[in-house]
C-alpha cells in the first residue's frame, strides 16, 4: 500500500517535473552581423562573420579563455595544451574521450565520436590543393610530409586522405602527434582557430556538393535554419558535453568581469536555447533595430554611431537611461599604410629614400585621422604589434618618428635634395624628375577620407599624391603584384601573438603575406630566431629589436587601432567580448521575462 | 500579320537583343568587375593559390571560351554555383524572386493607380491652384535623393513613432506584405509617383485637346464620360508604355530597398554578389531580368491591340 503510495507521487512529481520543463520559456538571443556570410565549411572560409558563427557550431582544439586578458590559450577539446617537445618540433595532442559530433544523417543513426583521426583529417583538408583554402596557409611548410602529400596529390589531381604522412602520427584512437620541420613555438595557435576545427570525413563527403551549408560539428550549438543572407540560426546542440565558466583570470576590478562571474559562474553552459543572427550590411537599420529592442546584442558599431552612444568617454542619456551598456574594447588589428620597398622612388635601403619616407610620414597628420576619420575612437599606433598580443610593448614609442611633425619632414626633404626646382610648388626628386606619389586605396568613403588627408598633408609639405582608388580585387591584385607606390592596409589578429604582425614584413614572404616587399637580411634573422623561441624577455627583445629595425627603415606609416562600441540590452547576461575568440554565446545568458516585457512595452 | 506572327516574329528579335545584353554583362564584368581569385585566396594569398583559384572557377580561359560557356549556361539554364557562397545559382533565382516580386507587384499597381488618378484630376482642373500646388509637389518630391526618403522614413515611421518595422523578412508571405513590405513599398510609390504623375498629366491634356474630345463634349455627353470612356482610354497606351519601360528603373530603385530594409530580394543579392565579384550570380539576375524586361514589352505590345483596334501587328 505504502510502495504503491510513493510510486504514485513519485509519478505526480516526474510529471510537474517535466510539464516545469516544457512550461520553460526559451531562452533566444537576436543579434546582427554587419555582412552577409558565405557558409559554414570551416576550411573554406576566410570571411569574418562566417568564422563567428563556426566558432559556434565547432570545437577547436585549442581555446582561449573567456576572460584573461591578454588572450590566453587553453585546452577545448584535448586534455592539455600540448607541450613543446623535441625543441618546438613535436606536439601531442590527446583528445578527450567521449565528445560527440551533433546528431546528422551522415552517421547513419549512430551517434559520432570525435577522435584524433578527425583532426588529422582537418589538417590534412586545409591543405587539399582542390579546395583552395584560404587558410591552407596555416600548415603550409610546417608539417613533416605534408607538403610532399600535397604535390603529388596535385599531379594525381586528388588529395590522398589515407596515404600516412609522416609528420602526422595516430598512435591510438584519442592521439594526435605532430612532427614539424623546423622548431615553431607559435604553432599552437593554429589550432584555435575555427579554420583547423575537426570535422568529419563522412559528413564532408555526404555533403561534397555543398559543405558551406551542412555544418556539423562538437559545438554549443548547431545550425537549425539557414536563409542565406538573411537569417541563420543555431540551437543547442543536444550532443555537446556542457561547460563551466573558468573564473581564475576574470579580473574582478572590471565591471564586465564580475557580472559575467556573478551571472553564469557554475552554470553549465551553454544556457542559450536558441540565437538568432540576421545579416544587416546598412547601418542605420541594424541600429535602429538595436534600440527599438528587436536585438538583444549588438556588435561593432560604426565610428558615426559610435559618436552618437559615447561621448567623449561617456554613454549618451537617451542611451544609458534604456540601460544599455556599452562595451568598449580596442581590437588586435592595426591599420596602417605600406611603401613598396622595391618601388624606384619610395622604395630602397638607402640614406636617400628611408628620409623621403620619413619625411612622408611625418608629413601625415594622423592626429587628425584619429580626430576626424575614426571620431576619437582609435588609438595611435606605436608599433606594428597592437595591444592585446603576446609580445606587445606598450613602452615603445613610435612618436618621434611617426608622429605629425611637418616642419622636421620638410628639412629632412630639404636636406636630401627633395627640392622645388621649377617653382610650381611642388618639389622634384634629387635628379630633378617629378616627385609623384600615388596612393593606391579602395573605394569607399571612408578610404576616400584617408586620401583626402594624405593629398592635403603631403601638399603642404610639397609633394604631389595622387589618390589612386579602385575596387577591393583590383586592389589586392596590384599589392601582391607589386604595383604600388603607397598603399593603404589593415591586419587583424589571427592569433594573439606578435609573430603574426611580425610576418608581414619578413622577406621570405614577400608576394604573400610581405606585400610591403620588405626585404631586411637584419629583420629577417631576428624573426626567425624569435621563431624558436618560446615566450619569454629573450624573445621579447627580438620582437622590440625587430620593432626598432621597421622605425628605422620606415616602410610603413602607423595609423591606428580602431576602437570598437558593442552595445547589450539589459536583459542580457554574461557578455563579454574575447578579442580573439568569438564564442561568446557559449557563455550568454537572456533574462527572458525582462526580454518579453522590454518587447511588449 | 496575326498574333502568334507577331509573338514569334518578336521572341525571334529578342535573341540578338539577349546577346547584346550577354555581351554587354561579360565585357563589363571582366573589365571593370574585378578578379574574384584575390577575394577567395583570403588574407595571405600566393601567385599560385590566385592561379589555381582562377583555374577552379574557369576564369584563366580566354574569353571566348569563357563567353561561349557563359551563354550555354543561359540557354540551358545551367548557371552553376555562386563563387563565393557554393549555392546553386538557380536556387538563389528562386528564393530571391519573391520578396522582390512582394515589393513590385503592389508598387506598380498603387502607383500607376495613385498617378493615373492624381492625373485625371489635376488635369481636369488644369491651371487652377490645385493643378500648380500638385505640380508644385511633385517636382519637390522629384528633387530630393531616394537614399534621404529612406533614411528619413525608416527612422521617423519606423523607428520614432513606430508604425512599421525598421527591417526584416519572415518565411510568411501575408506578414511580409502587410507587416514588413508596407513601408518600403510606400516609399518606393513616393519616388516613383511624382514623375508619373506630371507625365500622365501631360498625356490626358494632350488627349484633351484633341478634336474627338470636342466633338463628344458638343455631343452632350457627361465630363466624366468624357474623361473616362474618351480621353483615359486613349492616354492608356503611352501610360502603358511608361510602366513597362519604367520597370527596370523600379527595380533599380527597389535594390536600394531591399538592401536598407534587410530584404532577402534580388536587389540586395546583386549588391552583395558585385561587391565579392561573384559573376555567376550577377549575370543571372541580369541576363533573366533583361529578358523578363524583353517579354513585358512584348506583352506591352500585344495589350495594345486590345486596348486600341486599330492598333496592326507588324
Amino acid at each position: 500500500m505504502t510502495r504503491n503510495l510513493i510510486c504514485k507521487c513519485c509519478c505526480v512529481l516526474l510529471i510537474l517535473f517535466a510539464l516545469s520543463i516544457q512550461a520553460a520559456p526559451l531562452k533566444v538571443l537576436r543579434t546582427s552581423i554587419i555582412a552577409a556570410e558565405s557558409g559554414f565549411d570551416p576550411q573554406r572560409i576566410s570571411d569574418l562573420y562566417s568564422t563567428d558563427i563556426c566558432w559556434q557550431i565547432f570545437d577547436t582544439v585549442l581555446g582561449y579563455d573567456y576572460l584573461a586578458r591578454p588572450a590566453k590559450l587553453i585546452p577545448n577539446i584535448v586534455r592539455e595544451l600540448p607541450v613543446a617537445e623535441d625543441g618546438g618540433r613535436v606536439y601531442t595532442f590527446r583528445v578527450i574521450p567521449g565528445i560527440y559530433f551533433a546528431d546528422d544523417p551522415a552517421f547513419k543513426g549512430k551517434k559520432r565520436e570525435l577522435v584524433a583521426k578527425d583532426l588529422e583529417y582537418s589538417i590534412r583538408r586545409l591543405r587539399d590543393p582542390a579546395l583552395n583554402s584560404p587558410y591552407s596557409w596555416l600548415f603550409e611548410n610546417k608539417i613533416v610530409g605534408l607538403d610532399d602529400l600535397v604535390e603529388a596529390s596535385k599531379r594525381k589531381g586528388k588529395m590522398d586522405y589515407d596515404t600516412p604522412v609522416k609528420g602526422l602520427q595516430l598512435p591510438d584512437r584519442y592521439t594526435l602527434r605532430i612532427t614539424l620541420k623546423s622548431p615553431d613555438y607559435n604553432f599552437l595557435y593554429a589550432f584555435a582557430m575555427p579554420q583547423s576545427a575537426p570535422v568529419a570525413r563522412e559528413v564532408i563527403e555526404a555533403y561534397a556538393d555543398d559543405t558551406m551549408a551542412h555544418p556539423v560539428g562538437t559545438g554549443p550549438f548547431k545550425l537549425a535554419e539557414w536563409v542565406r543572407k538573411s537569417k541563420i540560426v543555431l540551437v543547442r546542440n543536444p550532443n555537446f558535453r556542457g561547460a563551466v565558466l573558468d573564473t581564475r583570470y576574470a579580473d574582478m576590478n572590471n565591471p564586465w568581469d564580475r557580472e559575467v562571474v556573478k551571472s553564469i559562474g557554475g552554470k553549465k553552459l551553454p544556457l542559450l536555447d536558441r540565437v538568432e543572427i540576421y545579416p544587416i550590411e546598412e547601418e542605420q537599420p541594424r541600429y535602429l533595430a538595436f534600440l527599438n529592442k528587436e536585438f538583444d546584442v549588438m556588435d561593432t558599431l560604426n565610428q558615426i554611431y559610435a559618436a552618437q552612444v559615447m561621448q567623449h568617454g561617456v554613454v549618451a542619456p537617451n542611451i544609458a537611461k534604456q540601460g544599455i551598456r556599452v562595451f568598449q574594447e580596442v581590437e588586435p588589428e592595426i591599420i596602417f599604410d605600406e611603401f613598396n620597398m622595391e618601388d624606384p622612388v619610395v622604395g630602397g635601403y638607402d640614406a636617400q629614400h628611408v628620409a623621403l619616407r620619413r619625411a612622408i610620414i611625418m608629413g601625415h597628420n594622423r592626429s587628425q585621422e584619429a580626430q576626424v576619420i575614426f571620431r576619437n575612437f582609435a588609438l595611435l599606433e606605436q608599433s606594428p604589434i597592437p595591444p592585446g598580443v603576446v609580445g606587445y610593448d606598450p613602452t615603445f614609442n613610435a612618436s618621434s618618428q611617426q608622429d605629425y611633425n611637418p616642419e622636421r619632414a620638410k628639412a629632412l626633404l630639404d636636406m636630401f635634395g627633395y627640392i622645388d626646382r621649377d617653382g610650381d610648388g611642388y618639389r622634384e626628386q634629387p635628379d630633378g624628375s617629378p616627385l609623384v606619389i600615388t596612393y593606391l586605396n579602395r573605394t569607399s568613403l571612408q578610404y576616400t577620407k584617408q586620401a583626402e588627408l594624405w593629398t592635403k598633408s603631403m601638399k603642404d609639405i610639397g609633394i604631389k599624391l595622387v589618390n589612386r582608388q579602385v575596387q577591393f580585387t583590383d586592389m589586392l591584385r596590384d599589392e601582391q603584384a607589386g604595383k604600388f607606390m603607397l598603399a593603404v592596409s589593415t591586419w587583424i589578429a589571427d592569433y594573439p601573438d606578435a609573430q603574426n604582425f611580425l610576418q608581414l614584413l619578413y622577406g621570405p614572404n614577400t608576394g604573400s603575406a610581405n606585400r610591403t616587399r620588405f626585404k631586411l637580411p637584419a629583420y629577417d634573422r631576428l624573426y626567425e630566431e624569435a621563431l624558436k623561441l618560446p615566450d619569454s624577455p629573450e624573445r621579447n627583445r627580438l620582437y622590440r629589436e625587430m620593432c626598432r629595425l621597421v622605425l628605422a627603415y620606415a616602410p610603413w606609416r602607423f595609423g591606428v587601432h580602431r576602437a570598437y562600441l558593442h552595445l547589450v540590452q539589459p536583459w542580457v547576461h554574461g557578455f563579454d567580448r574575447n578579442p580573439i575568440s568569438h564564442d561568446q554565446y557559449l557563455y550568454m545568458d537572456i533574462d527572458v521575462a525582462a526580454q518579453q516585457a522590454a518587447i511588449k512595452h | 500579320m496575326n498574333i502568334t506572327s507577331f509573338i514569334l516574329r518578336r521572341l525571334w528579335q529578342m535573341l540578338p537583343t539577349l546577346f547584346g545584353v550577354m555581351l554587354l554583362v561579360f565585357l563589363l564584368f571582366n573589365w571593370v568587375g574585378g578578379d574574384p581569385a584575390y577575394i577567395l585566396a583570403g588574407k595571405v594569398s600566393d601567385p599560385a593559390l590566385i592561379a589555381s583559384i582562377r583555374k577552379q572557377l574557369g576564369v584563366d580561359q580566354s574569353y571566348f571560351v569563357q563567353f561561349w560557356i557563359f551563354t550555354k549556361q543561359v540557354f540551358t539554364f545551367d548557371l552553376g554555383r555562386s563563387w563565393s557562397t557554393n549555392e546553386l545559382v538557380s536556387h538563389v533565382l528562386m528564393t530571391r524572386v519573391g520578396p522582390t516580386l512582394t515589393l513590385l507587384v503592389p508598387v506598380v499597381l498603387i502607383e500607376t493607380i495613385i498617378a493615373v488618378g492624381c492625373a485625371v484630376l489635376v488635369a481636369y482642373v488644369r491651371g487652377t491652384l490645385t493643378d500648380r500646388i500638385v505640380m508644385m509637389s511633385c517636382t519637390v518630391a522629384m528633387s530630393i535623393s531616394f537614399l534621404v526618403y529612406i533614411i528619413v522614413f525608416q527612422w521617423l515611421f519606423g523607428f520614432k513613432l513606430g508604425w512599421f518595422p525598421v527591417q526584416g523578412w519572415t518565411d510568411s508571405f501575408w506578414k511580409n506584405l502587410l507587416y514588413y513590405a508596407p513601408l518600403p513599398v510606400i516609399l518606393a510609390i513616393l519616388v516613383d509617383v511624382a514623375p508619373s504623375l506630371r507625365l500622365y498629366r501631360s498625356f490626358i491634356l494632350d488627349e484633351m485637346s484633341q478634336d474627338y474630345v470636342r466633338t463628344a463634349r458638343a455631343k452632350g455627353l457627361s465630363e466624366n464620360r468624357v474623361m473616362l470612356k474618351h480621353v483615359l482610354r486613349n492616354a492608356t497606351i503611352p501610360i502603358i508604355t511608361n510602366v513597362a519601360a519604367g520597370l527596370p528603373a523600379t527595380l533599380v530603385g527597389l535594390f536600394l530597398l531591399e538592401f536598407f530594409f534587410s530584404i532577402p530580394g534580388l536587389g540586395r543579392e546583386m549588391v552583395v554578389a558585385v561587391s565579392n565579384s561573384d559573376f555567376p550570380v550577377v549575370k543571372a539576375i541580369t541576363v533573366y531580368l533583361a529578358v523578363l524586361t524583353m517579354v513585358i514589352n512584348l506583352l506591352v505590345d500585344v495589350m495594345y491591340r486590345w486596348l486600341d483596334p486599330r492598333v496592326s501587328f507588324r
